[in-house]
C-alpha cells in the first residue's frame, strides 16, 4: 500500500475484514483499546466496527488531551486570561472547553484579549509584535505536541523574548496506560497504539505492556485501513500467542522516535511529580512542567497559578467513558444536556473526543432490512 | 507529485478537528528553505512556514510530517518502498 486512496479502498478493507472473520476464535473476546482520540475519531467516521467480528470490541482510551484535562486548570488559565495585560493564546478546541465558571469563548465574549493560534510559534510571533503586552500560551497536548512548545521555548530564549509565557499543561501517554492497566474494572486484550506521538517517542516505550503486562501493541496510522491492518495485527499476534510491540506505521514512525525533538523536549521540560487526570485522578509523573533553565517563562510561575481543584459536575460519567467502563451513549446525559453544542463534560468538546465522535458518526443499533423485503 | 503528500492520509493545514486530540500529522512538502523556517505545501496547495529544526537537515522537495506548525517527522521511503 502506497497512497490515501489504498488506505480508504473498499476491496483492501474487505479483504482484510475477510482475514480477520477467518482468523477470529469464536469462543474468546478481543478486547482492544486504541489509545488515540485520532483513532477513535477514524474508527466512528469510517464505520470500523461494522467491518470487525462481534467478539473484537474496540474500547475508547484517554488520548484525548483536552478531555483528560481537569476542570480546575481550565479555570486556572481563564483566570490568567482575564488579567487585563495579558493576551492568552491557545488551541482552537480549549475555548470550548467547560471550566466551573464558564469557558475562554465566554471570557473572550466579556473582553478578555484571547487569540486562537494554530501553532506557539504564532503566540511567539504576538508577543514579537505586542511588546507592552504580555502573551501566554495555554501549552496542551501529548508528546506530539510537546515537541512544538519546547521549541517555541528555546526560540524564545534565544531570542530574549520576555514578554512570553506558557503555561504548561502537556501530558504524556504511557503513564495513564499504566494507570488503565492497574485498573481492576478494565480487562484488556491489547493496544492500538497511537501514531503521531510514536513518530516523536518511536516504538520503545510501549515495551512495558508485552513485558509488564502481557499485552500485545501494534502502533497504527490514521487511515481506515491502517487500523482494519492493526486489528488483524494484533488478532494474529493473541491467536499465535505472541506478545510484543509492532509498528504498522512505518511510513511515518522510526522505533527509536524524532531523537532531536526528543532532546528539546528534555531540556525545556521535567516530569511533573504527579498530574491530575479527568476521570482518572491522580498520576504519578505523567505530566511536563517547564524545566528549572526555562522556569522564567513559567506562566504557572509568573502568576501564582494556586493549583485549584474543581469536582466534575455529578452527572458526568466522563470518567468512566474514559477507563472504557461504560460507552458514550450509555452516559446518563449523553446527548440530552450534553451535546456538541452544550458540552457539560470534556469528551464532547473536541471533535476527537469519544462522545462527540459518537454523538456525530456513531449508531446505537441497527438491523440488516433486506431491500424490497417490505 | 502532490500524489506523494498523502502518502501519510489526507489531512491538510486547514483540518477541522482538534490538531492536538486527533494527533493531527499533517504531511506537507517542502517548497524553499529559510533559516530555521522552511514555506512548505499540503496536498490541497495551502502554504506556509513551517519550523524544521527537529529534522534538520531538509532539502527542497523532501515530504515532512507537521504538527502545530513544527515538522517532527519525514515520510521513510524506504519503508514504503518495502510495503508498495
Amino acid at each position: 500500500m502506497k497512497y490515501v486512496d489504498e488506505f480508504r479502498n473498499a476491496d483492501l478493507a474487505r479483504a482484510v475484514s475477510a482475514e480477520i472473520y477467518s482468523l477470529v476464535d469464536p469462543n474468546r473476546p478481543y478486547k482492544i483499546m486504541e489509545v488515540c482520540g485520532g483513532h477513535t475519531h477514524t474508527i466512528y467516521r469510517h464505520g470500523i466496527k461494522d467491518l470487525l467480528p462481534d467478539q473484537v470490541e474496540l474500547v475508547h482510551g484517554p488520548g484525548c488531551p483536552v478531555c483528560v484535562l481537569p476542570m480546575g486548570r481550565v479555570d486556572e488559565g481563564i483566570a490568567i486570561a482575564e488579567r487585563p495585560e495579558v493576551i492568552f493564546t491557545c488551541f482552537g478546541d480549549m475555548m470550548r472547553v467547560p471550566g466551573s465558571k464558564g469557558n475562554l469563548l465566554e471570557v473572550k465574549a466579556e473582553g478578555a484579549d484571547i487569540r486562537m493560534v494554530y501553532s506557539p510559534l504564532d503566540a511567539l510571533r504576538i508577543a514579537r509584535e505586542n511588546p507592552d503586552r504580555e502573551v501566554v500560551f495555554y501549552a496542551i497536548g501529548f508528546e506530539t505536541t510537546a515537541p512544538s512548545t519546547a521549541l517555541t521555548l528555546q526560540r524564545a530564549k534565544k531570542e530574549g523574548i520576555e514578554n512570553f509565557s506558557v503555561f504548561c499543561n502537556h501530558v504524556t501517554i504511557v503513564p495513564p496506560v499504566r494507570a488503565l492497566l492497574d485498573s481492576p474494572d478494565l480487562r484488556l486484550d491489547a493496544f492500538i497504539g497511537p501514531g503521531h506521538v510514536s513518530t516523536v517517542i518511536g516504538c520503545r516505550p510501549y515495551g512495558f505492556m508485552p513485558a509488564d503486562y502481557g499485552k500485545p501493541c501494534v502502533v497504527a496510522g490514521f487511515e481506515p485501513l491502517d487500523l482494519m491492518q492493526s486489528v488483524l495485527m494484533l488478532i494474529r499476534q493473541l491467536d499465535e500467542g505472541r506478545c510484543e510491540v509492532e509498528n504498522q506505521y512505518g511510513r511515518a514512525v522510526l522505533w527509536e522516535g524524532n531523537l532531536k525533538a526528543l532532546e528539546a523536549m528534555a531540556e525545556a521540560f521535567e516530569l511533573r511529580p504527579y498530574f491530575e487526570w479527568r476521570g482518572l485522578g491522580f498520576i504519578a509523573q505523567s505530566a511536563l512542567k517547564l524545566s528549572a533553565e526555562y522556569a522564567d517563562l513559567d506562566a504557572e510561575l509568573r502568576y501564582s497559578t494556586p493549583g485549584v481543584r474543581v469536582a466534575d459536575p455529578k452527572a458526568c460519567q466522563c470518567g468512566e467513558v474514559l477507563k472504557g467502563v461504560l460507552k458514550p451513549p450509555e452516559c446518563k446525559v449523553f446527548g440530552t444536556a450534553c451535546t456538541p453544542e452544550r458540552p457539560l463534560g470534556a469528551l464532547m468538546v473536541s471533535s476527537e473526543g469519544a462522545c462527540a465522535a459518537y454523538y456525530n458518526f456513531g449508531r446505537k443499533s441497527f438491523e440488516k432490512v433486506e431491500i424490497g423485503s417490505r | 507529485m502532490k500524489d506523494d503528500l498523502t502518502l501519510l492520509g489526507n489531512c491538510t493545514l486547514d483540518h477541522d478537528g482538534c490538531v492536538v486530540c486527533s494527533d493531527a500529522g499533517i504531511p506537507v512538502r517542502v517548497i524553499s528553505i529559510e533559516g530555521d523556517d522552511a514555506l512548505c505545501e499540503d496536498s490541497a496547495g495551502n502554504q506556509t512556514e513551517i519550523a524544521i529544526e527537529l529534522v534538520a537537515p531538509v532539502t527542497e522537495g523532501e515530504i515532512l510530517l507537521t504538527h502545530g506548525g513544527v515538522a517532527i517527522g519525514k515520510v521513510e521511503t524506504k519503508e514504503l518502498t518495502a510495503e508498495s
